[in-house]
Formats: C-alpha cells, structure tokens, sequence
C-alpha cells in the first residue's frame, strides 16, 4: 500500500514500469480474450524467424503447427510458445473429443493428454530453475488441471514472484485461495499490483468492506479513470445489495466505456431488481449490436424477458448462455428462477441442482430449491436447503425469514421467533421480519411483544422514507390503538385510531376505536392525559417498554 | 470469464430444460471388452465344443454380459477354465483384427451373425444374446466415422496392454535414465491405475453394480465393498455421470453405515431431486411420477432422522409425507407412513399398540402382506412385553409365518423365527430357544438373487447367534461361546450395523463369567462398556458389582433409580430383576422379613407375565428367606415348585444354586445344627449329602470356588454329624485349600443364595 497510497511521483513510478515492460517484450501473444503476454526480443535473433512463423499459426489456433515448428528453438519465448501451444492443443482437442466420445460415461474421462508429458517435461525444467515467470505460470496451470492444486500455489506463488505484473497468474491464484487465512499465508510480491489482487479477493471471499477500502485507496492513489476499478467497486456494492451506488457506478462505466460487455449481468441483475424496464431494454438492444454471442449479452436479455414475463423466452435466453458457456453459474441459477415462474418445478430443481454442481458455495441455487419445495408444500423438506442457504449467507435477511417462515408452518414458533428477530437484527431487506414476528406474537397472545415489534416495525417503516408497496402500516396501527385502549392508555390508542384512519382498510375501525375512547373518557371524566408524559412530535406512539426491553422478550 | 482453456465439461443438450444423460438413448456402447466377449460368442456358434464345455460356457455369458469390463487377461483365463479351445479361438480373432488393420474390424462385425436371421441359433432376436448382439450392432452403426477409429485405436490398446504390460514396463524403465522422470512416471501411473479400478461402468453393469451392492449393505454387509471403497468406486461413477441418481442413493446408504448425518442427508435430497426429474420425464403418467417420489422424499427423511434418533425431526418429515400423500390419495404411501409412525412412536418410548393395529388392519385392506406381517411382528414384541398369553402370541406368529411363506417373504421368515427364539428365551424355556434358534440358522437363502446360499448376516441372525451363545454360557460351555462369538466378529465386524448386539452380548457373558468366579474386580471395568451399549443394563450391573463389593448403600441408590426407571418404559425383565437384588439387598442386613413382600410382588409379576425363569428365581429367593427365618419345612415345599422348572431349564448356576438351597433346607428340617449337636433325622439326612454332591458337581464345572467352599464345610459338617470320619476329613481338607486359595474369610454362615 505504501506504494501507492501517496503522491503523485508512484504513479510515474508505475508508468513507466508498465512501458518498460510493453516496451522490453515487444511481440506481444495474445492467449485469450482476458489478459495478454509479451515476449523478448532482443536475445536469441536466430529464432526470430521461427517464431514469428509459430506466432502466426499460434494465432490462427493451429497449435500442433505452431508446436512443430518451435520444436528446435532453445530460447525462453520460444520454448514458451512451444509448450503452451502444445498445451493448447491439447485442451482443444479435449473439447473436441467430449462431443465425440464412445459413450456418455467416457465422457467425464476424457482428458487433455498432453498434460502428463508437459508436467514431466516442465518439473525437470522447474527443478532445474530454468523456468522463467510465464513459463512458471504454465506450469503452474498444468499443474491445477491434474488437480495438484497444492503444488500449483506454490508455482503460481513463483511466477508471481519471476513476473509480477503478469495478472493471468495473479487470476489463476485467486481462483486457488479458498480462505482469509490461506491468503494471509501466501508470501507475495510487495509490488502494486499486489493491492489489486488484494482488493480482487476481498470481492471473492465477501469482505466487501474491506475490499471497497482497498479500491478507494486505488482510486486516491491515481486510477480513478480504472474502468477495471469502477467495474468492481461496482460489482461489490451488487454483493452487499446496495443497489443505487451500484447503480450509479454502472452508468458511469457505460458513460466511460459504452462497448463493454463484462459485468454486464450484473449490471441487469440491478436493473431487473429495480424494475426499470427501459434502461434494461436499452442495454439489451444495445448489448446486441455489439456481440450478441456473448454469455453476458444472453444473459442480459434473459433479464429482459423475464422482467416483461416471457419466461419461456427467458429461460431460452439462458439456455444459449450456458451452451457458450457451461460453466456460467449465473446462468444455472437464473433459468431455474424462470422455470420456478412457469410452474415448471422439476425442471427448476434440475437448474438448480446444476449451477450447485457447478459451485457448491452458490447461495442463490440453494435458496431457489429451497423456495421451489416450499411451493411444493414441504415446509419441512425445504428447511434443509434454507438452512444450506444460510450457513453460506449468514447475514442475509431473506433466508432467515424464509427460514422463519417454514418454521411457522412447522408451528415451531420459537424456532421461527429467533429466525425473524435474526433477520431484523441482521438488517432487514424486506422490512417483513418484524410485521411477522409481530404476527407471531399475537397468535401466542404474547401482547406486550407484538406491540413491541409493530411500533419498531412502524418506525422501520417511515425510518427508511419510502412507501413500500406491501407495507401493512395499517394493521400494526390498528394493533397498536387496541393494544393501547385495553391497557387504558387512551391518548396514545387515540393517536393510533387518528393514523388508522389515514388508511383505507383501517378507516372504519380507526373511527369505531375513537369513538370507544371518547365514550370511555366520558365515563371517567378524570383527565387521565396528565398522567402520561406528552406526546412527542415524532411518527410513533410514546412506547411503554423500551424497545431495549424486547430484546429480553425475544429469543 | 470465457477463456480458451476453460473445458466444456458437459455438454447441455436439453428439452424443455431438463437434461438428457443419454442424448440418443442408447444404454449400451461397445468396447473392446465387448468385442471381446462378441468373438467369444461367434466362436460358441461357429466352432464344434463338447457338451460339457457348451454348458460351463453357457454359464458364464450372463455375468460377462452384465459384469463391469474385464482386461484381456482376465477374460481370456475365465474363458480358459471353461473351453481351452474356444478361448484360444478368441485369442486369435482380437490378434487378427488388433494386429490387422481396421478393416478388420469392421469385417468382423459384417460377419457376426444378425439376429434376425438366424433363427434356429440360440443367438435368436429376443433371446438374451440376441439382445444383447443386437445392442451391440445398434452402437456400432450408430458410431461416427471419428467414433469407430478411436473405438478400434481403444482395441488395440485393450490387447496389446495384455501381452505388453510386463516386458515393456520394464524396458522402458530401464531406458530412460533420468531418475527423476522414473519416479514420474511411475508416481502418475500409479495415481493413474488407482482412481479408475476398473474403468467406466456402462449403463447396465452401473445398474447391476448398485443394485448389486444395495442388496448386500442390506443382507450380508460383511460382503459389500468396504465404507471408503465403495464411496470412491460411488465418486467415480459420479464423475462419469453426475445424472446417475441411484449412486446418489446408495451413497446415501454407504453414509448411514458410517453414522455421518451430514453426507447421508445431502445424498438422500440430492438422489430425491434426481428422481423427480426422472419421473417428471414421464416413461409412465408424468405428474403422477412426479408427486409420487415427492411424497416418498420426505417418508424417507423422516426415515434417516429416525435412524439418527432425531424423533422431534423425523416426527416433522413424517408429518409431511402424509399430508401430501393424503392430498393425492396415495393409501400405499399413507400405509408406509403409518408403520413408520408407529415404529417412531416405539423409538420414542410411547405405547403404540393402537396405531399399530390400525396399521395392520389398513395393510390387510390395502393387500400389503409386508406391512401387515411387520405390524403384527411389532404387536408381538409389545405384547410379549406386556405380558400378553403367550398361545395369543405364538397364534399371531404362526399365522404370520403362513402368510409369509405364501408371498416368500424371506427377511420376515427369518425376523419371525429369531422372535421367537426370544420370546422361549424370556419365558425361560431354554430348550425351544435353542431349538428355534437352530431353525433359523440352518434355514437357506430364499432371496432370488443368491438362491440356496446359506446366508446368515442379517440383523435376524445376529440376534439368534447372540441367543445361542448366552444360552451355551448358561451351560458353562465357554469354548463353544468363545467360538459363536469368533465367528459374529467375523460376520459383523465392529464398524457393522449389526455389531452392537454381539458386543453387548460378549460383555454380558463375560460380565456373568467372572461374577461367577467371583472375580469383581475384573467385572467392574465391564461395567462402563455395557453402560456404553445399554444404559439400563449397565446401571443394573454396576449395581451388582456393588453389592458383590459389598457397598450396600451405593447399590441401594443404583437399584432404587433403576427401578422407577423400569417402571417408566415398562421393561418387566429388569422390573424382576431389580427387585430380587433389593431383596439380597436387605439379606445383608438381616432384613429377612422386609424382603418379603417384595419377593412377593416379583412373583406376583413374574407369573403375569409368564417369566418362567424368573419366577423360579423368585422362588428360590423365598425359599431362601423362609430358611432364615427358621421356617426350613416351609422352605422346601416352596422350593419343590421351582426346582423342576431350575433343573429342567435353568443355568447350570441356577441348577447348583437350587441344590444347594434345597441341601441347606433337607439338613435344616432334619434337625441338624451347624456345630453338630442335638437330635437328627439320619435319614434325610443322607438325602441332603445326595444333593450336596450334586450340587459340588455343577458348581465345580462352573468354577465357582466360593460356594464350592460352602457345599465342602457343609458336607464337612453334615459327613461328622454322620459319624463318617474319614469323608469329613476329606470334605475338610478340601475346604481348606479353597480357604487357603480365596483368602477371604468365609462368612459364619453363608449368608447369600
């Protein structure tokens, strides 16, 4: 951090290390569509021609081709190219061969071949020290393809090491962290790409807090025009479901770059959360122009189809999604959620039961079984998938009152008692839990609870401003004013009668309660207002047990 | 992220969003074994074999066919044992076609005889080779032109690795010379050979597989493959399939085996999630598929947490699957979840005999002969308990036993049999039990699958071998128990389901064996591992280690808890049992007449229930305080009810016991006194020597050294009495070597049974 953290004169700094290294390696190879190598120049002329024959069939994806003719080659590049073109080959002819295989239980054997003879090949090299850092990246990817992924973090560590500004190994290592304590571990370069691999996995691992700092750092040491940056921040705010910031980052990356396509789910995500439908129909069409083959763009207009309710043509949109890619984990979780709308629940839970097998971390998937049995009747069945839901999103409100939800059709009330006051306590998303505890509560009789959680509910309700469409302000009023009148606290009963009678459904009772309290009043005649402290000018009524009290109530 | 080196792992080919595993419907796909066992059966019909030899061949097509893919070297010696000649036939049609070239091959297969024309021969179109050579031809044409080389390529490979494998591993090791690569190569091969045991299963040997082992985990987990064999053989199948949802069952079988919730769960929902989408397909009436393995989703759940123990969650789950089978009116599934939440309502302790009843009616509308049996089996065992008339009781079995032999019902033949060697056990006839017992072990197999076989590994079993070895300990025959026991352990080894019962077993018998020699201390550490198996049982036990300790007050405490325990769950047995050590209990401190009216009431209850063994005991036990209190007449007419039942059934321990009470009685009532004064009757006297030699005789074989001691001071006693000087002597001196041996004092006069 110390690098970058201050002035100016660091970015120079950077600069110029990154054209220098432009500038060293100056053939540069393209390997994917993510990150880019670059090769020396200057030393071992004689393969100069060689190479460059190799490079250009290397880019025309003939890898045997380009193999062959780098065969002799002694320099570092060159043997480069020449392993991972022969790598390359063998990965293609892999996914050649699981089309054409003898059978589907061969399929899962099939197997890239020339993994073994290149492990063999680069070890004796890597024992050697003769490896260099993109070298040392390919062996290290090698090496996590024969699943020796202990093995390959350490040679990944290497090549961070030899080349540190290589931000494929960087990548292929933050597929291998699994864990904060893993990651504290691992002895990195101090270089300043170290600060975005950092902030990198914070993202992944759910720190968002931490990786935000980071990123906000980055940005004040200078990249703040990092479209890289903004995308992630951005991606991050999605994770912790503050969706107007990510909104708002979003649009100022379109703004700096309109024919990005990546992130762009997640961007619709935001979109279909927020209903907007024109911006989300804007950027399908315009997602289309630009490369409509793209796992993002389908993505995006199964968004669009599912916001307007073509679900079948959604759950098509996602259905190309993952034939370009299946392993798109988004894709799975999202055609089950099409599927769950057209009341195709079988088909849902197979969706589902994929994007788990993809990754077994995705909380969505297990949720989405979860909710899919829970139309299914089961209460007690879906708990399991609700419970699996949670442990992976402990903080996440929506499971816990899912939770709480089966648990009161199970009539486990004190199990759903502690799930909803968890999900309040948890922050609310919904503001559901505490209308639903209150329920609860009432249904026990338990009445000096319920009012407790309908007057915390209400000041939930107007805290957060806006008018929430499903919000039963009404009901807990209503509770409330007869809560008040049986305990004989008539000003506040009357304070909640007058705010009943703001809604429709509560008018006529709202009216009927007054006119109770005027008539009690009548018949006492003895101004019992002045026992009471005043009411204050705030939305609530003055509560008779402070809220800390309720914890104590409530589990 | 779409990089170029991101493999497509599968690939989805799906209608209407589900998944196909096989995308043309073809179960079966050739490999080289195949080819393999196609020549072999293009040989059969073409050469001339001798009958003999037809026959051993004809045998073994059909494990071939479904067994998983054999090497070369396998197959070619299994041929060989059968036909010499046909084996080396077969041998030279793979070298002609492995050596040549492709056209080999597919010369070879133009010339296999096709089903349909061949109508005389046994390869006829709907016989079983015939289906499957047709199956095999259906694959082969099917193959693409890329497919049918790569399948030729895997030929070759499959029969030069055969004849290869030995020579050239050596010489290529010796080659290359780099250390380092050696080691390599050898450690991939090794990775390599290890996680693939037998390569890829196809359709049909992966369903012949799981079916196979279900079946064993079932009957004869001894022989199913090990817990963490059989869950990476499950992990392989997995990867090749991830859509092959029975591996998911029976992981979730393997998973019970080892006690682990959490993976048993995820492979149960896993599997139940599979199925649905299976049964959604629709082969039959798709929703009715459908919402039939939902209902049986969650009956299975609440399976596994009753399994687990976890009543409250199994109570939840069961709840479930009724109301949902009561809302499509599934009555088989009602009728499931009925014996399963009567059997909870057992688990939990709770009377459950009228659910049961219901149970068993509903199941005999419904024509369930399994359930209704298994329901009256329950009934059974809760009225054996209760203590129900034992002919109402034998009556239920025999008919049950009809009904079961009618719809060859072999697991529940075995359950009735091994019930009622229990139920002779706790009446205390000793010689039915035996005989009942020997029924069931001597019974063969009347599964389909190993037909004749004698199996005996089911629970069933094990509890008649546990019963025949305490009923040969009861004998003194240690050797034979030793024996039992030895082959239980290697029936059920201790990790089994079943294992618990034999453990339990083995303590109890050793526990006994070393009370009986007065050993205590060696009996006290047995104490916390019978605690560890059976709560009740352990705490009775410490208490009579106690009590033999002679820490009385400890023991009271012990007895005391127990007995309201016993009275809670209704366990008469132990009811009885507590209640005669309370008596002894109040032996040692004189209490003579308070142990009364418990013996009384112990009689009371033992003879409602019809607990013959007990009650004899109990009788002994009355017999025995009637003497001290000086009513010896009295004791020896009590003592005649029981002593036919003791020397007909009773444990050798009980047999020498009952004697020596009955000596003690004779000589009392004639009018001996212990130190050999005033007038006796001579003549019963000599009756009383009779029985206390008798009695020497069993105590002897049990070597019980302590009453031992007591039977030579009585003779010792009773031979000077008589005026037998030279007897006395003798019974003396052998008195004091067991004195000199035990070196605790004896008591002044034997204060206990």
């Amino acid at each position: 951090m110390a690098a970058l953290c201050g002035e100016f004169g660091d970015l120079v700094q950077i600069k110029k290390q990154l054209i220098s290294v432009i500038s060293l390696f100056c053939l540069s190879v393209c390997l994917s569509n993510n990150f880019y190598f670059l090769f020396k120049m200057q030393e071992d002329a004689q393969d100069l021609d060689a190479l460059t024959l190799a490079k250009s069939y290397f880019d025309l994806k003939e890898y045997d081709r380009a193999a062959y003719f780098l065969k002799g080659c002694c320099s570092q590049k060159a043997y480069f190219l020449y392993m991972y073109s022969r790598y390359l080959s063998g990965e293609k002819k892999k996914d050649d061969e699981t089309v054409d295989s003898l059978g589907p239980l061969e399929k899962g054997q099939v197997r890239n071949e020339a993994l073994r003879e290149l492990r063999v090949e680069l070890s004796k090299k890597h024992n050697a020290g003769e490896l260099d850092g993109f070298t040392l990246y390919l062996y290290g990817v090698v090496l996590r393809k024969l699943d020796l992924l202990k093995e390959a973090v350490d040679v990944f560590v290497e090549a961070i090491h030899a080349l540190p500004l290589h931000w494929g190994a960087w990548l292929e290592l933050s597929n291998l962290v699994t864990n904060i304590e893993m990651l504290k571990s691992l002895s990195l370069p101090d270089s300043w790409i170290k600060d975005f691999f950092m902030a990198h996995m914070y993202t992944e691992l759910q720190m968002i807090k931490e990786a935000l700092q980071k990123y906000q750092n980055l940005i004040e040491a200078g990249f703040s025009k990092s479209t890289y940056i903004i995308s992630q921040i951005a991606v991050a705010y999605h994770n912790i479901r503050d969706i107007d910031q990510a909104l708002a980052l979003f649009n100022e990356l379109r703004d700096q770059d309109p024919y990005r396509i990546d992130n762009m789910d997640t961007f619709s995500n935001l979109l279909y959360v927020k209903s907007m439908k024109p911006e989300l129909s804007y950027l399908a069409h315009n997602l289309v122009e630009i490369d409509k083959y793209r796992v993002e763009t389908c993505c995006v207009i199964g968004n669009y189809y599912s916001l307007r309710s073509q679900h079948e043509k959604a759950a098509l949109y996602f259905q190309r999604a993952l034939k370009l890619n299946p392993r798109c984990l988004g894709a799975w979780t999202l055609m089950g959620h099409e599927y769950m709308e057209m009341k195709n629940t079988s088909a849902a839970i197979q969706a589902y039961r994929h994007a788990i097998e993809v990754n077994k971390r995705d909380y969505r998937a297990w949720y989405g079984l979860g909710q899919t049995y829970e139309i299914l009747k089961m209460p007690f069945y879906c708990l399991y998938y609700y419970r699996k839901a949670h442990q992976l999103r402990p903080n996440d409100s929506r499971m816990l009152v899912a939770l709480g939800e089966s648990y009161e059709k199970l009539s486990q009330q004190v199990e759903a008692k502690k799930c909803y006051w968890r999900a309040y306590s948890v922050g609310d998303v919904e503001k559901m839990a505490l209308l639903k505890l209150a329920k609860l509560h009432e249904q026990l009789n338990e009445s000096d609870d319920a009012a407790q959680c309908y007057m915390l509910y209400i000041q939930d309700i107007f805290s957060c401003g806006e008018q929430l469409e499903h919000a039963e302000v009404s009901t807990a009023l209503r509770y409330l004013g007869q809560y008040y009148f049986k305990n004989k606290l008539y000003n506040e009963a009357s304070l909640c009668a007058q705010r009943c009678c703001d809604y429709n459904d509560a008018r006529e009772e709202g009216k009927a309660l007054l006119r109770q309290i005027s008539q009690v009043r009548d018949q006492i005649e003895t101004p019992s207002a002045d026992l009471f402290t005043p009411l204050s000018n705030s939305n609530t009524p003055v509560r008779r047990v402070s809220p800390l009290n309720l914890i104590s109530f409530t589990p | 992220m779409a990089s170029v080196h991101e493999s497509l792992y599968f690939n989805p080919m799906m209608t209407n969003g589900v998944v196909h595993a096989n995308v043309f419907g073809i179960k079966d796909w050739v490999t080289p074994y195949k080819i393999s066992v196609l020549a072999l059966l293009y040989e059969m019909t073409a050469s001339k074999i001798t009958l003999p030899e037809r026959r051993r061949l004809n045998k073994l097509i059909l494990p071939l066919q479904q067994g998983p893919d054999l090497t070369l070297g396998q197959f070619l010696q299994t041929v060989e044992e059968c036909c010499p000649q046909t084996a080396y036939a077969v041998k030279l049609r793979l070298h002609e076609m492995a050596d040549g070239e492709l056209k080999d091959m597919e010369y070879f297969f133009s010339t296999l005889p096709t089903p349909f024309t061949a109508f005389d021969s046994e390869a006829y179109k709907t016989s079983v080779v015939g289906l499957f050579m047709r199956h095999m031809l259906l694959a082969y044409n099917k193959l693409s032109f890329s497919q049918v080389y790569k399948l030729y390529k895997s030929l070759q490979h499959y029969y030069h690795s055969h004849y290869a494998k030995p020579t050239d591993g050596q010489a290529g090791l010796a080659a290359v010379g780099d250390a380092v690569l050696q080691y390599l190569c050898k450690l991939l091969r090794d990775k390599n050979d290890n996680a693939p045991s037998r390569g890829p299963l196809s359709q049909k040997q992966a369903e012949y597989f799981l079916a196979r082992q279900a079946y064993l985990l079932k009957n004869d987990e001894n022989k199913a493959l090990k817990p963490a064999a059989l869950q990476e053989e499950l992990n392989n199948m997995l990867k090749f399939n991830p859509d092959f949802a029975e591996a998911h069952y029976l992981n979730y079988l393997n998973s019970m085996r080892v006690q682990d919730i959490f993976l048993s769960a995820h492979s149960l929902l896993h599997y139940f999630d599979r199925l649905i989408l299976s049964g959604s397909e629709g082969k039959s009436n798709g929703d009715e598929g459908y919402g039939r393995s939902l209902r049986y989703a969650a009956l299975n759940l609440a399976s596994l947490h009753c399994r687990f123990g976890h009543y409250q969650q199994a109570d939840l789950a069961l709840q479930e699957a009724i109301r949902i089978a009561q809302e499509s009116n599934d009555h088989v599934c009602l009728q499931h979840c009925l014996s399963w939440l009567y059997t909870l309502e057992q688990m939990k302790g709770s009377d459950s005999t009228v659910l049961t009843e219901d149970s068993v009616k509903m199941a005999a509308h419904f024509c369930l002969p399994y359930l209704a049996s298994l329901g009256i089996q329950s009934l059974v065992q809760q009225g054996a308990t209760q203590g129900k008339t034992a002919h109402k009781l034998m009556d239920a079995l025999k008919d049950t036993d009809i009904l079961h032999w009618k719809h060859s019902l072999s697991e529940l033949i075995e359950i009735s049999l091994a019930q009622t060697t229990s139920i002779w056990r706790m009446y205390g006839k000793s010689t039915m039990a035996l005989q009942q017992a020997q029924l069931l072990l001597n019974m063969s197999s009347l599964e389909p699958v190993n037909f004749g076989v004698q199996q005996n590994n089911t629970e069933a079993f094990t509890v008649a071998l546990c019963h025949l070895a305490e009923l040969h300990a009861e004998q003194g025959l240690y050797s034979a128990v030793s024996e039992i026991l030895q082959h239980l352990k290697e029936q059920f080894p201790p990790h089994s389901q079943h294992a618990k019962l034999w453990m339990l077993c083995d303590l109890k018998i050793q526990f006994e064996r070393h009370m009986n020699e007065g050993k205590y201390l060696l009996a006290e550490p047995l104490v916390t591992a019978i605690s560890a198996l059976n709560k009740t049982e352990g705490l009775y036990r410490k208490a009579q280690v106690l009590k033999a300790l002679n820490r009385s007050t400890e023991a009271y405490n012990i007895l005391q808890r127990l007995q309201v325990h016993c009275e809670k769950t209704k366990c008469t047995e132990m009811i009885i049992r507590v209640m005669l050590s309370t008596a002894e209990l109040h032996w040692e401190s004189s209490g003579f007449s308070t142990a009364l009216p418990l013996l009384l009431q112990a009689l009371a209850l033992a003879r409602q229930h019809h607990l013959q063994s007990l009650a004899s005991e109990t009788i002994l036990h009355l017999a025995f305080t009637q003497l001290m209190l000086g009513v010896p007449e009295q004791a020896l007419s009590v003592l005649h009810e029981a002593i036919e039942p003791v020397l007909a059934h009773g444990a050798i321990m009980d047999k020498g016991r009952a004697l020596l009470l009955t000596a003690r009685c004779q000589i009392a009532a004639a009018g001996f006194k212990l130190n050999g004064q005033g007038q006796a009757d001579l003549r019963s006297a000599v009756f009383g020597v009779d029985t206390l030699n008798e009695a020497a005789a069993y105590f002897s074989k049990l070597n019980c050294k302590e009453r031992l001691r007591d039977v030579y001071y009585l003779q010792a006693q009773l031979h000077r009495s008589l005026g037998q000087t030279s007897q006395s002597n003798k019974s003396a001196m052998l008195f004091r070597l067991l004195d000199q041996e035990l070196q605790s004092p004896a008591p002044p006069v034997s204060m206990r049974l």
